[in-house]
């Protein structure tokens, strides 16, 4: 066992993990690792050659792989130990980490943890698609790697179910090398990518988009060979009668993600059932103390410029929390839980421990025009704005003050959306 | 009586839906957008429709079989497939740095096909240990 | 695929490489005489063999005197002399058959009765407090406790049976189907995809299709009623729900059991299998409402499991003898074919035939012993120490692989914890099996709940390097699976 100290170690080194690294170098923090189950740093964002990123955060767009090796130069001129295709095991609450890599297996000491362990996508046994079990069936990020990093061709017919930005971004490339995109299928009567995503990448080339539809069987004996698509009503139930077959060798699964938080869970760090990740508080620490969280693992992020931008905070916090004599002893007993109120799905952070500006993270259950975005303490406002419209795919943030009365009382905040 | 048309923006996320019109030869852009960026985009997509192109190509004794391109400017849309051709029918050898021109005056666009990516050659393996 | 196979005559040529082949063929393994195993799949147990419930029945639920019952009782005693011998790992976890009513007691009674004539030993009936104490999540009056019940992965056991035959040279052909089958006054002639084989003996263990292999030489005297079970996967982080299997008092009328709740012997837990009468005996699609139906019913026995617990889903089909109308049970036919000597067909082996599997291969083992003298081979290759993953040793013992091969350090299948060394070892297979499954069933890579998320793209690099293949040549699981359809930048000359 290679026995290894260290002041911040963050699991995980995409995007969030890369920048949660740089802030915790950059406020102090002293020995700061990074430790990567791929060959490679920058998590998801190699295989996403398409451009669009960092537009909010750098004013330019940039391809996936370019937005990664800004991060990954700066996390090498902060001198930040990166160690790739390495694996976590498990840690325990005194934060000793086990690692392996090919050179042996690592135990690491560790003042403060950050998971930025990102998500895993959703499978065919999620919405338990009947049918057989044939080759050609992918989710759309193992096929975007398999293509992108591999030089894998998945299939010649394709058909993509969801029309989120990783499933209409895929049907381009496919259909830029060569490959018959036959449709996207998508279950709401929206498609739940960007606009400009269906313009570039469905409108372009004439692919159909079958809006209010879902695949409600696969068949092929050995490879795929068709699915039969069909129309869904308003409780997302399969209409009779309205089934289309769809001749193809391959369908591409983009059905969402799960925030990847089994090492967390193992460990006993709470979990938030709405947004599959950790609890935490306003200083993105878990209810393990010492350790914190950001990105993809603990929300799912519209873009990676919103998700760097909050897990540089979460290194400033983990930073802070590496170089204080004392563990901080939050007293936990004294604080607010946040609860995600009629109209919100969920709210990050789930805790408050400290009074002053607080930054919320949240997300509409359902759109709605012109509404009205609450805080509330018991019947006390903190913060009452209009929005000009909400969605559940875009996420919400603000800023609201917390005082120091209301963090002694040991209330619940509640958030709102409601149309007045 | 001004014929309309909607379209909807590419250029950030937000994606503004906006009308747009003919007044007699000219384009006029009648509201929808949130930004200058926009009109802009509505004049050029009518009267010269381009898109931004990401791809790869193929890399010969690299750690990756491809490496990730992208053109220096939108390409004009009736040539995305042609480019997407010479693209597709180049090969180059690792090492390859990151914003490399790759090809240049692409399908003669006056645009060039740049790497977004470092491949570096097969022996050099694990740069992070 | 070229299969060089130089020998062509054989004592005995088994057809069918599931449990019941691969058994028989390791029973004869240990004589001297040459076998071969004629297999259609790309691996071993790649139909009905791997998709069952993996239960060690113990014979509470065949009649006294058949069949089904005598080779379950003894192969059930068989079970872990051969999982030592062989290396697959077994649990004797045990089955409540639970109870809600007083009807459904003198049900659990009635098996009891069945259980104690045909020799199983440990039946006890308990009460619903003492099941709950054993079981929290399980509510029940009543429920007859079955100690000799075990699991194992039917895959792992078939795999080992079949390997180890390999290395005390039985010829494994996988890919091969046989297309006819002829009797010559000395011998059989066999014809199949891999060409003209010889034997003395013939086994027919080809499963779903045994009455096609009776079919081209005799006139079958029987039909087949193919039954389909669906199953679903439960994620590990529920194992703890359940510490035996759950089953409830058997429906009467089908001749198989209800839905059950079956921990694996990988810490997963499975629910089924339905029993539904289908007319295409390959078709081993689940449907939406077999599924919904496993699920709800699970959650009625342990609500505690929640909707989103499953990670995957799969059908076999029960080869039966009996149709629905007739309420679709019948014994084992183990028999000699009537006409025609040195033939022997294996028709309707369903549950319990995994367990059974050793037992019949005894008693083959003794059929064809009549006609070719079987002498007993000196030594035999045993399986030299059980093929331990990763994530079963210490830490010692894992930082000293990684010493002697960095392999051993790459861990490519996360929810698993399986290393690129053990993903190259399952390919190294004796049988050479070379399918993208054939990994996953020897290292269980790809079997965790993110089904192939992160781990396809290394075992297909792997499968890449180590077989020579290029992308578009790597398969699923079957002969025509093809994962690939090629290179996105092909090779220009």
């Amino acid at each position: 066992m290679i026995e290894q100290d260290a002041d911040v170690v963050v699991v995980g080194g995409g995007p969030a993990g890369l920048a949660a690294a740089v802030s915790a170098k950059q406020h102090g923090a002293n020995r700061v690792i990074v430790l990567d189950r791929n060959q490679w740093l920058g998590g998801i964002l190699p295989q996403c050659i398409h451009d669009g990123f960092g537009v909010e955060e750098f004013g330019i767009s940039m391809t996936g792989p370019e937005y990664a090796e800004r991060y990954i130069e700066m996390a090498q001129s902060q001198r930040i130990l990166c160690f790739a295709e390495t694996m976590v095991l498990r840690f325990n609450k005194a934060l000793e980490i086990i690692a392996v890599n090919k050179k042996g297996m690592y135990k690491l000491k560790t003042k403060a943890m950050i998971l930025a362990t990102g998500c895993r996508e959703k499978t065919r046994w999620q919405s338990m698609i009947p049918g057989s079990r044939p080759s050609g069936i992918y989710t759309a990020g193992v096929a975007q790697g398999l293509i992108n990093l591999y030089n894998i061709m998945p299939g010649k017919k394709i058909v993509i179910l969801g029309s989120g930005d990783v499933g209409l971004i895929i049907a381009r490339r496919l259909k830029f090398e060569g490959a018959h995109v036959m449709g996207v299928v998508e279950l709401l009567p929206y498609a739940s990518g960007l606009p400009r995503n269906i313009v570039q990448c469905l409108d372009d080339f004439d692919i159909p988009l079958y809006l209010n539809h879902t695949v409600t069987s696969i068949a092929g004996k050995e490879r795929l060979e068709k699915v039969t698509i069909q129309q869904v009503d308003d409780t997302m139930a399969p209409i009779p009668a309205t089934e289309m077959q769809i001749a193809c060798d391959t369908l591409l699964l983009s059905l969402g993600l799960i925030p990847e938080n089994e090492l967390a869970k193992t460990t006993g760090v709470e979990i938030d059932d709405y947004t599959g990740g950790p609890i935490v508080d306003e200083r993105l620490e878990t209810t393990i103390p010492g350790v914190f969280a950001c990105g993809n693992c603990l929300q799912v992020y519209d873009t990676v410029d919103m998700l760097s931008f909050d897990a540089k905070k979460t290194g400033k916090h983990a930073a802070e929390h590496s170089f204080k004599k004392q563990s901080i002893k939050q007293d936990r007993k004294k604080g607010l839980t946040v609860h995600a109120g009629d109209g919100v799905r969920y709210v990050v952070p789930q805790r408050i421990f400290t009074c002053g500006t607080v930054h919320f993270t949240l997300r509409a259950d359902t759109p709605r025009g012109i509404s009205i975005l609450r805080l509330t303490v018991g019947k006390k406002e903190l913060l009452k704005k209009k929005l000009l419209g909400v969605n559940p795919v875009s996420m919400i943030r603000i800023d609201a003050h917390i005082p120091t009365e209301i963090l002694t009382n040991n209330k619940q905040v509640e958030v709102t959306i409601s149309d007045t | 009586m001004i014929p309309e048309k909607e379209i909807t923006c590419i250029v950030c996320p937000i994606g503004c839906k906006i009308i747009i019109g003919k007044q007699g030869e000219r384009l006029v852009v009648l509201n929808g957008n949130k930004c200058k960026k926009g009109i802009e985009y509505a004049r050029n997509e009518v009267f010269d429709p381009r898109r931004m192109l990401t791809s790869s190509i193929r890399v010969k004794g690299g750690e990756w079989p491809l490496v990730s391109v992208k053109s220096t400017n939108p390409i004009p849309k009736d040539k995305i497939f042609t480019v997407l051709e010479e693209v597709q029918n180049t090969t180059i050898k690792a090492p390859v740095k990151s914003h490399q021109i790759i090809i240049k005056n692409v399908a003669n666009t006056g645009i060039d096909i740049i790497t977004t990516k470092t491949v570096h050659s097969l022996k050099k393996q694990g740069n992070f240990l | 695929m070229g299969i060089l196979c130089q020998m062509k005559n054989f004592q005995v040529a088994i057809i069918g490489g599931g449990v019941i082949g691969s058994a028989l063929a390791w029973e004869l393994s240990h004589y001297k005489i040459n076998v071969v195993v004629f297999e259609m799949g790309s691996d071993v147990a790649s139909a009905t063999s791997k998709a069952n419930s993996g239960v060690i029945h113990s014979g509470i639920n065949s009649p006294p005197s058949s069949l089904k019952a005598r080779f379950c009782v003894q192969g059930n005693r068989m079970f872990q002399l051969l999982a030592t011998e062989l290396g697959f790992p077994l649990k004797w976890i045990g089955k409540y058959v639970i109870a809600k009513n007083e009807d459904e007691i003198k049900e659990l009674e009635r098996l009891k009765k069945i259980g104690d004539l045909n020799n199983v030993a440990g039946l006890e009936i308990h009460d619903g407090l003492l099941v709950k104490r054993k079981e929290p999540n399980i509510s029940c009056i009543a429920g007859l406790w079955v100690p000799t019940a075990g699991i194992v992965a039917p895959y792992e056991y078939t795999i080992a049976l079949a390997e180890n035959a390999v290395e005390n040279d039985v010829r494994f052909l996988l890919e091969t189907k046989v297309f006819y089958l002829k009797k010559k006054p000395s011998h059989f002639v066999l014809g199949t995809n891999n060409g003209e084989f010889l034997a003395d003996v013939v086994v027919n263990a080809a499963g779903l299709n045994c009455r096609e292999i009776v079919s081209m030489i005799e006139t079958p005297d029987f039909q087949i009623y193919p039954c389909r079970g669906e199953y679903l996967v439960l994620d590990k982080t529920y194992s703890s729900l359940v510490q035996s299997m759950v089953y409830p008092v058997p429906i009467k009328d089908l001749g198989v059991l209800g839905v059950h709740i079956t921990p694996t012997i990988d810490g997963n837990i499975l629910l089924g299998p339905s029993a539904e009468f289908i007319d295409d005996f390959s078709d081993t699609s689940t449907t939406k409402e077999m599924m919904n139906l496993l699920l709800q019913e699970a959650r009625e026995i342990i609500p505690a499991i929640p909707k989103n617990a499953v990670i995957n889903a799969y059908a076999g089909i029960r080869c039966k003898l009996a149709s629905q109308k007739t309420g679709g049970w019948a014994d084992y036919r183990i028999e000699e074919s009537k006409h025609i000597p040195g033939l022997i067909h294996l028709l309707g082996i369903e549950s319990p035939g995994l367990t059974a599997a050793p037992a019949i291969a005894k008693e083959l083992t003794q059929m064809i012993s009549q006609w070719i003298d079987l002498k007993k081979k000196t030594h035999v290759r045993t399986q030299a120490v059980r093929r331990r993953g990763f994530s079963e040793m210490s830490p010692d013992e894992q930082s000293a692989l990684i010493q002697r091969d960095e392999r051993w350090g790459r861990i490519v299948c996360r929810c698993e914890q399986v290393t690129e060394a053990e993903v190259i070892d399952a390919l190294s297979n004796p049988l050479k099996a070379q399918t993208f499954s054939s990994v996953k069933y020897r290292c269980r890579a790809g079997m965790g709940r993110c089904q192939g998320g992160f781990c396809t793209q290394h075992i297909v690099r792997i499968m890449e390097q180590q077989l020579h293949m290029d992308a578009r040549q790597l398969k699923l699981k079957s002969p025509n699976s093809h994962l690939f359809t090629g290179q996105v930048r092909e090779e220009t000359q």
